[in-house]
């Protein structure tokens, strides 16, 4: 296959498993906002399960591939397309033509990429690496993740962080959604539609869910 | 200087065969060693150039825009018309032969306009095959809609695109021989010269309007495909940079011009609005069927148009010709609508237009029905106007339109000059002195895609033998010597004037003398003026940039230097043609109710004219009707 | 009447090139843009300096040789159209306007606002044709064509080549003008004996050019004076996976 599409159809296939993968972790975020004595045994025991599965490892491994595949062939078309397009306008009025998260998809990647490097040091650093402070156990045995969750978001620059980078992140699902269909060929007119009200629909869902988890956490 | 039209024998309905069977024919291996050059990539340029590639032949391909896809066939909007009958309504090759020939007023020849009707159905099957998306019905069958001058559906239409998906198909055609390299493309190259050896054509002087540097390149076979020169009136409805030098190069070296005079002018384009405008945008003749054209009854009226009421307004198509209304021909609807504007009656800021109003078509069959049919034209009309026509009559006027003049062509589609072609709209050859609706891409294609194919190889066929001719002949030599110096002559002249400024003098006198109506004086008249025109154009023309680069001023000079020799050749053919005729209309042949009148005893032919040094010299083919009785033509 | 006009000038392929400022008077409402130019050049002549090249040939909306960046847009401020049906009532006097010539590394500049679009022809000549020679036709009836699917392949086919989608979009991507071209022949059942070869050819050549990739900003439908949708680009991907699996 022609290298341009290869690499187009590594990110859409990629960035939508991660879209999926979104889901999943929102889901699991939410058991933050049970009362604390449920939600501390719940979520430990939760990430406990996921850590042991052998599925899940996998999983993860697919995870970890598809998020560098990703960014690597997000970099290699961006610096491509800049290679076709030398010269920018003195002008440009692309604002009047598409939407600004279309022109800058890239930009906003960078962003959620820097995000996932300090979101990972945050958490899968300290619980998996055993880098940085140790990690309790919890009364059952688990790994005290929930403390380390909550912790963290006992730091408002931290929380403030983590609610910002969701504006970019639902910028760029919405956006990244619509488009990886389309680019894996999903044309049906009517079906395009829809795809861009669920896009929209699941940006919003996850920025604000995403994006207000941290905050309650915060003032539980 | 005799005239052979090398009309081959037998029936009317055996004549194309009876020249296929006896023309020569040459070989695959020595098809491949024979060059032909053909200049323009439009839907004859096209598609002669790339059937004549996939023959075997060497082709070279020259046009002057970015790229073959641009070519003028690419604005026909209406259609294409072909005797397929697939509507069952009695059509038939003959029928469309006979409203061709009758159409054209009875000023071309019976055996070629036959063979043009012959061959547009096979043309219809050739464009499907090639992926043009004809308009279908449900079921799948193609659709067919009615055009003006007859009685039956034969129209074949893409939307309202019918020129450009014809066009780019013959593109594509053409590409696809580019790719395997039988076809050499030269996009941004304007022939400038002629060669010819031993009265021979035998290659063409270009210019790189890129770079600017002269070429030389030479052939077995010369066509040309270059379209119309009504862009020498300035404002037409053709491509700004469509023109007619290629013709006149080819005219100077010996080639005879066929009915210079005969131009179609269409009676629904819009009108000029300013000394500035560049281009007089067509509305398709389709809008005649539903919207009524009319001016105020009162001169300078200057109240708005839906202020005017029904009593005031003067319908005078319909008052002139009650039996065809509003649907009469283009040549007597643009007559008659210069007849009402020069009255003093025009509407709009020039006072140059006239009214054409949908008011009535709306409150008959709903705003819907009129949106559904012509939707895309009010959408065209409002964006170059700003006017919103359903809410107001729109503005038009008529414009220069249709080349049905032309290098004089023999039935073979070769010139007076041995080995070259004219095809499409640059011959004289199927039209006669009017041009059916919807003929246009027929000729185009039919010349480019059937005849020419199976005519040049008769000519090639004695060419195998002869002396290739290499591009360091001395007539190459001469050629290039002489259109570097007029190039030079141009640079240096370093006058006071735009080249604009002379084109608009041109125009002005052309389109007020040499177009819907002449006179003898206007046109003796309008000699004078355009020798004028020519002197001081020489004297006191300005360009600046110099010859080795791209210059589009010293383009525009350089075509409007031949087109103002042109105009004088029209004018004098207008003049010589003492009768009315077609698109020819003279004022002194004329019935008292201002209809044309035809003098078929003293002017049955085809006036062709040979260039001498500046004089032109009138040569006669007689036009012998073999099969049908030249009738008068009525529209009452 | 009277506006400036920033225009790019730029001598050759080589030349550096810079905006220039020129003001202009005497300019009506009527006039369309590409008159506007026109009056500027016979300006400049009659101020014995160089005109400006600019391209234009039907001057009706439909050749697609023109085409310039008017104050930020391709074809300027309007959504679907050409530069020659931009007229001057869409600005106002004392307005300035800058021009400047599409820019993608497949679209040198020769000289000041033209540039070169040969690439779009090589992808045209990479299988946009039927290779059916002249005079093989079969009766044009004997394959029924529905009108859903002929006016499907109409949209595609009314694309005018003026490279409008290339020059707004940000990466310089050719994919529209390249899809719909693909799914105008792949549609109808006289284009499908070639269906795979072409789609893969065309897009490969697409890339040979140095065009950039589609990411669907959706710049390009807006600017498209056909208003060509963006969807044919989805459909064309689709074909280019189809074409891997069957071709």
């Amino acid at each position: 296959m022609n290298p341009l599409f290869f690499r187009k159809t590594i990110i859409a296939a990629t960035g939508l498993f991660l879209c999926v993968f979104l889901i999943v972790h929102l889901s699991a975020n939410c058991i933050l906002l049970l009362p604390e004595d449920i939600a501390r045994d719940l979520y430990n025991s939760y990430s406990t399960t996921l850590r042991e599965s052998p599925l899940i490892k996998i999983i993860a491994y697919v995870l970890y591939v598809s998020i560098i595949l990703h960014a690597f062939y997000a970099l290699l078309i961006t610096l491509r397309n800049r290679k076709a397009k030398p010269q920018k306008y003195v002008v440009n009025h692309s604002n009047e033509n598409s939407t600004w998260t279309s022109q800058n998809m890239g930009l906003i990647g960078t962003l959620i990429l820097l995000f996932i490097i300090v979101h990972l040091a945050n958490f899968w650093a300290r619980i998996k690496l055993g880098m940085g402070e140790d990690v309790r156990l919890d009364h059952m045995g688990n790994k005290d993740v929930y403390e380390v969750t909550y912790s963290l978001f006992q730091n408002i620059y931290f929380v403030i962080f983590y609610t910002l980078i969701s504006i970019p992140l639902a910028l760029h699902l919405h956006h990244g959604l619509k488009s990886a269909f389309k680019t894996l060929g999903f044309y049906h007119k009517k079906g395009l539609k829809i795809l861009a009200k669920i896009s929209l629909i699941y940006a919003i869902i996850m920025g604000v869910g995403f994006g207000i988890i941290p905050f309650i956490v915060y003032f539980k | 200087m005799t005239l052979d039209s090398k009309i081959p024998e037998g029936k009317l309905e055996d004549k194309w065969r009876n020249y296929q069977v006896k023309s020569r024919l040459i070989n695959p291996a020595n098809k491949k060693k024979l060059n032909i050059i053909v200049v323009g990539s439009g839907l004859s340029g096209a598609g002669a150039a790339s059937t004549l590639a996939e023959l075997g032949y060497d082709v070279k391909c020259f046009c002057y825009q970015d790229s073959a896809r641009r070519a003028h066939s690419v604005a026909a909007q209406g259609g294409i018309n072909a005797a397929k009958n697939y509507q069952h309504d009695g059509d038939s090759v003959y029928r469309m032969f006979y409203d061709t020939l009758k159409g054209g007023d009875f000023r071309s020849r019976e055996a070629n306009t036959y063979r043009l009707a012959e061959l547009s159905a096979p043309l219809i099957d050739h464009f499907v095959q090639q992926g043009v998306p004809f308009a279908r019905e449900y079921g799948g069958t193609l659709v067919n809609r009615s055009f003006g001058g007859v009685q039956v559906q034969r129209t074949f239409y893409a939307r309202g695109q019918t020129g450009q998906q014809l066009l780019l198909a013959a593109y594509s055609q053409l590409y696809k021989m580019v790719r395997a390299k039988k076809v050499e493309m030269f996009p941004r190259s304007e022939m400038l010269d002629l060669v010819v050896i031993d009265g021979k054509a035998k290659g063409i002087i270009v210019r790189d309007l890129v770079t600017g540097e002269l070429k030389r390149f030479a052939a077995d076979a010369v066509v040309l495909a270059t379209g119309g020169y009504s862009r020498v009136f300035r404002l037409s409805t053709l491509a700004i940079g469509c023109n007619g030098s290629a013709l006149w190069k080819a005219h100077k070296k010996g080639a005879l011009f066929g009915a210079p005079s005969f131009t179609q002018i269409h009676p629904t384009a819009l009108p000029q609005s300013s000394e500035a405008q560049s281009k007089l945008t067509l509305m398709s003749e389709s809008l005649r069927n539903d919207g009524r054209i009319w001016v105020p009854k009162q001169k300078d009226d200057l109240r708005k148009a839906n202020e005017i009421p029904e009593d005031q307004r003067d319908y005078y198509l319909e008052r002139r010709y009650p039996s065809y209304g509003n649907l009469a021909p283009r040549d007597i609807a643009s007559r008659a609508a210069k007849e009402r504007i020069d009255a003093g009656f025009g509407v709009g800021k020039l006072k140059n237009a006239v009214y054409l109003d949908f008011k009535h078509a709306i409150e008959k069959f709903g705003l819907e029905t009129i949106k559904d049919r012509y939707g895309n034209l009010f959408t065209m009309y409002e964006k170059i106007t700003g006017i919103n026509a359903y809410k107001e009559p729109m503005q038009i006027s008529p414009a220069a339109h249709f080349s049905m003049g032309g290098l004089w062509v023999d039935y073979e589609l070769m010139t007076t000059i041995p080995g070259l072609y004219a095809i499409g709209e640059c011959n004289f050859s199927d039209h006669g002195a009017n041009r059916l609706g919807a003929n246009s891409l027929l000729q185009a294609s039919v010349d480019g895609y059937f005849i020419l194919p199976n005519t040049i190889n008769n000519y090639l066929a004695s060419e195998i033998k002869t002396d290739h001719p290499t591009t360091d002949h001395p007539e190459f030599e001469k050629s290039e010597k002489e259109t570097k110096a007029h190039i030079e002559q141009i640079l240096t002249i370093n006058g006071t004037k735009t080249v604009d400024h002379f084109h608009r003098e041109l125009g002005k006198v052309m389109w007020q003398e040499c177009a819907m109506s002449r006179n003898k004086s206007g046109l003796e008249k309008a000699i004078t003026q355009i020798k004028t025109i020519r002197d001081q154009f020489w004297s006191d023309v300005k360009v600046t940039g110099h010859d080795k680069e791209m210059n589009t001023e010293l383009e525009k000079a350089l075509r409007l230097a031949d087109f103002i020799e042109l105009g004088i050749l029209m004018c004098t053919d207008a003049l010589e043609r003492e009768e009315s005729c077609g698109a020819h209309f003279r004022e002194e042949f004329q019935t008292e109710d201002g209809e044309a009148v035809r003098v078929d005893k003293d002017y049955s032919y085809v006036s062709a004219w040979e260039y001498d040094n500046g004089n032109f010299n009138l040569h006669k083919e007689e036009l012998e009707f073999e099969f049908v009785k030249p009738s008068v033509r009525s529209y009452k | 009447m009277k506006v400036t006009f920033k225009i790019w000038r730029q001598e050759g392929p080589k030349d550096k090139g810079a905006i220039r400022d020129y003001e202009v008077d005497g300019l009506t409402e009527e006039m369309s843009f590409l008159e506007a130019l026109d009056h500027l050049n016979e300006l400049l002549v009659l101020k014995d300096e160089k005109v400006i090249a600019f391209e234009y040939d039907c001057r009706e909306g439909i050749c697609g040789q023109c085409g310039v960046f008017i104050n930020g847009r391709a074809h300027g401020p309007h959504d679907n159209i050409t530069t020659c049906q931009l007229h001057m009532r869409s600005f106002n006097d004392g307005d300035t306007i800058v021009v400047e010539p599409w820019r993608a590394a497949s679209f040198p500049v020769i000289k000041d606002l033209v540039v070169d679009r040969s690439s779009l022809d090589r992808i045209i000549e990479q299988g946009a044709f039927i290779s059916a020679k002249t005079g093989t036709a079969p009766e044009a009836n004997a394959i029924p064509i529905p009108k859903e699917i002929s006016g499907r392949a109409m949209d595609a086919a009314a694309c005018i080549g003026c490279g409008a989608c290339v020059a707004t979009c940000k990466n310089s991507s050719a994919a529209l003008f390249t899809s719909a071209k693909i799914n105008h022949l792949n549609t109808l059942p006289q284009g499908k004996a070639e269906e795979h070869k072409r789609v893969a050819e065309m897009t490969f050549q697409m890339e040979i050019e140095g065009f950039g990739s589609c990411t669907f900003t959706g710049a390009c439908e807006v600017e498209c004076p056909e208003g060509i949708s963006i969807i044919n680009i989805a459909e064309m991907n689709a074909r280019v996976t189809k074409s891997r699996i069957f071709g």
